[in-house]
Order: structure tokens, then C-alpha cells, then sequence
């Protein structure tokens, strides 16, 4: 088995700035001096030195994964030159990322900007450049419900190497040659200890799934396999969509934060006489996504665009692609200011077939 | 269908010359294009059309897909893109995408009867499969027309139109809403001018495109008679933005209409909700 110490961690990230922007996942439980209501903040930062808030277990950080990979705001073509706008000089190198971002995360967004008769370059350039340093969960929040939507807690794909936090340090896989060749170059870095550490790690495992079943038992969601009965057709004019939409004030958080949502806008504007086109994340649940020219809109009530957000998640992604565009990390109850909760509006889907 | 090819940018459109602008309405005008490099296409395809600096929308384009140098586009006004276009002088840069989808199946059309069916300015699509249709009318059993405007000053490519209504091997009726003081001829809804057709239902293709209320309609009207579902070729416009199936916004059911559209045969999206919205 491979393991990292913390203090040769410290020394791989230090090394890998040279090729790579590097971010971390660090926690607040306060901004200031002003306490975080609401327990604590997990969001990425680029990497400096390793400092005390850095976690690179527990759980997902807020923000999609999907940030590295299209950016909320990106240039995408300049005038009618062929060249492809200039990007970041360096890849990113995201560390701590977890497993709702990396299995079902990357299955939609690959999907979508990959595998199709158009490839999107700059996502297909940061799919190839990035590193991914993945790890376990070594705790579920509230929120979590990965394993109704089919996920376990640590990392199953996607990834170049994954750490396992243990005593001491980290546990070591190899997930893509990339990783492997990064081992290599590090070789110093990395000891070789006994089999029995995997049960540490393994026992971690089993307590962290338990976390998330005990979550799910608790907010009663229905597990994937509950979704397959054509939920959203049959739930077409149940009174669902309206009651939970009533108080949606249309911000757009729960498609702006999920890892799985990949919708965008392409936006024009003047580079001195030139054109310059920006590709921008946009959103279903706004008001204007769907209207067509000459003003019409097919989806003018907001409870419609709640069932269309659903139907796109539990209806189209299984059809045309056999997964479901959810990967229960939970970051849009977390987010909806009008406490709007997926598990709750899952539940009564099913409940209502 | 362009296949991934990772120093192609799909998002750069074509560097494109305005050669000419013609009126054909206060609403509607013509812009006649020539890109600078090589973009052709089937008729049915759509292609996304940039005005530099103010932003892109998706139109068919309604030349014949036989000319390959130039590319004519008609233009309602109607929204922001659109205002600017109908400010366009000749000799002004536009750009060009494309094209996206999947057009008419012609080949499939062959040794049977094709009702084409339009609806307002529904007809500039139309006016590009009429091109091709026409180009090729001896492989068709008969070559129908049937096309509906709300008034007389509504009808666009007026010329066009009447040298259509004078061959001899096209079937050709057209009508108004609300006739004026000159209009001699049909006054009524487009659907009241089918019943004089005389179509093997088992075999007859009918293309239907028109405003939404004229295509829901005008399909009701086309099953009533007897036209077979997986018969009824629909061009369904959706808000299609990034012409590559990414974006989103157009999706339908499970189809996206700027990939898998923008024209469906009826029997593949009859069971998807709201297809008339």
C-alpha cells in the first residue's frame, strides 16, 4: 500500500505549483470574528502553504467541481479567428474533490461537452490537463444523500490518485496513468506500509456509509432505484410542481451549485471593433430560459420550470444517457434560500405513483 | 455531422459579406450572405447568424441549398438580434455558424405524393425546400402547395409566388385570413384549402411550418384527413442557442431540435408535452 505523510503531502503540493494552479478545500466556522451560523464553510482555495483549515477529508466543498472545468464566465471565440481563446497558463491541480463530483458530476458534464458530434476544446483541454487528487468522505453533513442517487462515499472513478485520510496521513491510489507517472516523479515522498492500514481506511468506509444511509433513512429519500417507474410523467399535472415552487424566488442557486447542471448561454459583446463571445453558465429555473423570438415562452410559470429541472434530471439524463443528472451531494437544499428540498420533492414523487 | 475534431473552436462563427438587403414587408427582410469560407447546407438545416458585438440567433436559411457561394436569409423583425439585422447594409460583416441539424429527407420523398404546408413567414423556410423540391419534381408523384398569410400585404416573395402559381406541375392554392379591396382569391384559415387534395394517405408527405398555433392546427387538420403520423414532417423552432446540443435551452422530450431537429416527423414528439408551446 501506497502512503503520504502529511508533511510529504505538504511537499507534493508545494512541488506540483510548478506545473499546476493548485486548490485546496478549507473550512471556516467563522468569517472574522463573526461565527458561521450554520456550522462551517467548505470551499476551494488556491494553495499557498499548508495551513491548519485545509481539510482535505469530511465532505464535498460548496462549489460544483464543474467550475474548473467550464467556467462560469469564459471567452470562447474572439472576431472570426479560428484560434482558441487564450486559457489559464497553468492547469488546475483540485485536491480533496469527492465522489458526487467525480462519478455522476463528470458522467453529465462528459456527456454533454465530450463525448458528442461537437467537442467542446476548452473543456476537453481541461479534462486532459487538470489532476484530479480525490479522496474519501470521512464524514456525511445533513445534506448528504450520494448513496440514494447510487454513489458511495469515496471516490469509485475519475480521478488521477485519491487519498484515504488514516492516522498519520493518507492512504495512496493510482487512479489514471497520469497519477501514476506524478507518483513516480514524487517517489521520495511516498512509503510502502502493510496491508492491514487498508482496514483502517475500510472501516472508514463502512462508518461514513452509514452516516449517509442513517440520512437517508432519516429524510425518508427514495433510492435510485425507486426513480426508474417514470416518476416525472407520471407526476406531469400533480399538484406537486406548484406547491414546492410557491416559494421559489428564481435565483438560480440549485442549477448555478449543481455538479451535474451544464446549461449556457452564449453572450456577444464588443472587443474594441472586434466580437468577443462568452459562454455563461445560465440557468432553467429563470424566467426567460426557454422564450423564443417574437416573445413567446413555453415554460412562463415558475412550477413549470421546477418540473422541467426535474424531468431533465430523472427523465431525459436516464433516457438518452441511463444515469440520472443527481449525484445527492446536496449542495442545492444547502443553497435555496427558499429552503425548496430535492429529497422532500423526490419523496413525494414517488409517494405520489 | 462534423465529428469532433479538437482544433476546430465551435463557437467562432464564420467571417460573412452582406451582399445585398432586400425589403419584402415592413417586418421582413432578406439578407443575401457570402461566407468566407465553405458553409453549405441541406435544406431544413438552420445556421446561427451573428451580428458582431450584439449576439447570434438561429434562422433557416431560405435560398436554395443548390447554391453553394451565397446563403439568403429572411428576417422578421422581432427582437434584438433581429432589429439590427434589418439595419444591415450591403458590404457590412456578419458571421455564420453552422449548419446545425437535420433538414428534410428528400431521398425519402421520392415516387410519392409532398404537400408542402406553410403558414406566415413560415414560407422562408419553405421557399428553401421549394428550391430543392422543385429542382428535383420529377422524382415526386405530385407536388402540392398550400399556404395561408393573414392578409394580402403579408405574402411575401411576391414574384416568386405568382410564378409558382403558374406551373403547370405544381398543385398550388393560396389564402388570407382577412382579404383587401384587390384580393380576388381565398378568404379563409390555411386548413380550409386541403380538402381538394386527392393523396395516396397511406404514402403522402406532408411538411408543415408556420407560426405554433398554425403547425398544432395544421396537423390536427393533416391526421383528420388521413396523412399518416410518421408522414407529417414538423419544423419545431425552438429558443436554439448553441446549435451543438450543449446548451440546453431547445430541448424537447428527449431531443434537443438543434440536433436532432429542427424538423421531426410528428410520430417521434407527439408524446411529449406542450410540443405546440
Amino acid at each position: 500500500m501506497k502512503f503520504i505523510t502529511n508533511e510529504n503531502l505538504a511537499e507534493l503540493l508545494d512541488a506540483l505549483k510548478e506545473d499546476y494552479r493548485v486548490f485546496v478545500p478549507v473550512k471556516k466556522t467563522d468569517i472574522g470574528s463573526y461565527p458561521i451560523k450554520k456550522g462551517a464553510q467548505r470551499y476551494y482555495r488556491e494553495y499557498e502553504e499548508f495551513t491548519d483549515d485545509i481539510v482535505i477529508g469530511e465532505v464535498r466543498p460548496f462549489e460544483p467541481l464543474k467550475a474548473f472545468f467550464t467556467a462560469a464566465r469564459e471567452v470562447v471565440a474572439k472576431g472570426f479567428t479560428s484560434e482558441v481563446p487564450h486559457q489559464e497558463d497553468k492547469p488546475f491541480a483540485i485536491v480533496g474533490v469527492k465522489n458526487c463530483d467525480l462519478r455522476q458530476g463528470f458522467a453529465v458534464q462528459d456527456h454533454v461537452y465530450k463525448d458528442h458530434d461537437y467537442e467542446d476544446p476548452f473543456y476537453v483541454k481541461n479534462r486532459e490537463n487538470n489532476l484530479i487528487i480525490a479522496s474519501d468522505c470521512t464524514c456525511a453533513i445533513d445534506t448528504c444523500f450520494c448513496r440514494a442517487a447510487g454513489n458511495q462515499p469515496y471516490p469509485e472513478e475519475n480521478y488521477d490518485i485519491n487519498l484515504s485520510p488514516v492516522r498519520d496521513g493518507y492512504l495512496v491510489e493510482v487512479g489514471s496513468a497520469k497519477g501514476e507517472n506524478l507518483l513516480e516523479k514524487h517517489a521520495s515522498l511516498i512509503e510502502q506500509v502493510g496491508e492491514e492500514r487498508a482496514r483502517e481506511r475500510d472501516q472508514q468506509r463502512q462508518r461514513v456509509t452509514e452516516e449517509v444511509d442513517s440520512n437517508i433513512e432519516q429524510y425518508e429519500v427514495p433510492t435510485y432505484s425507486k426513480f426508474k417507474s417514470d416518476i416525472i410523467e407520471r407526476n406531469w399535472d400533480s399538484d406537486v410542481w406548484y406547491e414546492e415552487s410557491k416559494t421559489c424566488v428564481e435565483c438560480g442557486a440549485c442549477t448555478i451549485i449543481c455538479p451535474t447542471c451544464h446549461c449556457f448561454f452564449l453572450y456577444d459583446q464588443k472587443d474594441g471593433d472586434k466580437m468577443e463571445r462568452l459562454r455563461v453558465w445560465d440557468s432553467c429555473m429563470l424566467k426567460h430560459y426557454a422564450r423564443v423570438a417574437g416573445g413567446e415562452n413555453p415554460r412562463g410559470e415558475l412550477w413549470m420550470r421546477l418540473r422541467n429541472r426535474f424531468e431533465k434530471k430523472f427523465d431525459f439524463f436516464p433516457k438518452v444517457a441511463d444515469f440520472y443528472a443527481c449525484t445527492g451531494c446536496g449542495r442545492c437544499v444547502s443553497a435555496c434560500p427558499a429552503k425548496i428540498d430535492i429529497r422532500k420533492v423526490l419523496k413525494r414523487l414517488v409517494d405520489n405513483v | 455531422m462534423c465529428s469532433g475534431n479538437r482544433d476546430k473552436n465551435i463557437y467562432r462563427p464564420i467571417e460573412t459579406e452582406v451582399l445585398d438587403v432586400v425589403t419584402e414587408s415592413p417586418a421582413i427582410k432578406t439578407v443575401k450572405l457570402r461566407p468566407r469560407e465553405e458553409l453549405t447546407f441541406q435544406t431544413g438545416q438552420f445556421i446561427e447568424l451573428t451580428v458582431p458585438g450584439v449576439g447570434e440567433a438561429p434562422f433557416t436559411p431560405s435560398s436554395s441549398p443548390a447554391v453553394k457561394d451565397t446563403m439568403d436569409v429572411t428576417i422578421m423583425k422581432v427582437g434584438k438580434v433581429t432589429e439590427k439585422v434589418h439595419e444591415l447594409k450591403k458590404g457590412d460583416i456578419v458571421g455564420l455558424r453552422g449548419p446545425y441539424g437535420v433538414g428534410y429527407p428528400l431521398d425519402e420523398y421520392k415516387d410519392k405524393e409532398v404537400l408542402v404546408f406553410g403558414g406566415g413567414v413560415g414560407l422562408a423556410p419553405l421557399r428553401s425546400l421549394m428550391f430543392a423540391l422543385l429542382d428535383r419534381i420529377d422524382d415526386f408523384k405530385k407536388l402540392y402547395f398550400r399556404y395561408g398569410a393573414k392578409t394580402p400585404g403579408d405574402i411575401i416573395y411576391k414574384d416568386l409566388v405568382r410564378e409558382w402559381s403558374q406551373r403547370k406541375d405544381l398543385d398550388f392554392r393560396i389564402t388570407v385570413d382577412k382579404a383587401d379591396e384587390e384580393w380576388t382569391g381565398h378568404v379563409g384559415l390555411v386548413t380550409t384549402i386541403l380538402d381538394d387534395m386527392d393523396v395516396d394517405l397511406e404514402t403522402a408527405i406532408a411538411v408543415v411550418c408556420g407560426p405554433p398555433i398554425m403547425m398544432k392546427f395544421g396537423t390536427f387538420k393533416l391526421l383528420e384527413l388521413g396523412f399518416k403520423e410518421h408522414n407529417i414532417y414538423l419544423s419545431m423552432e425552438k429558443n436554439m442557442s448553441c446549435g451543438l446540443g450543449k446548451c440546453g435551452h431547445c430541448r424537447i422530450g428527449t431531443y434537443y431540435a438543434c440536433k436532432d431537429g429542427p424538423v421531426f416527423s410528428y410520430d417521434k414528439i407527439k408524446d411529449f408535452h406542450d410540443i405546440w408551446q
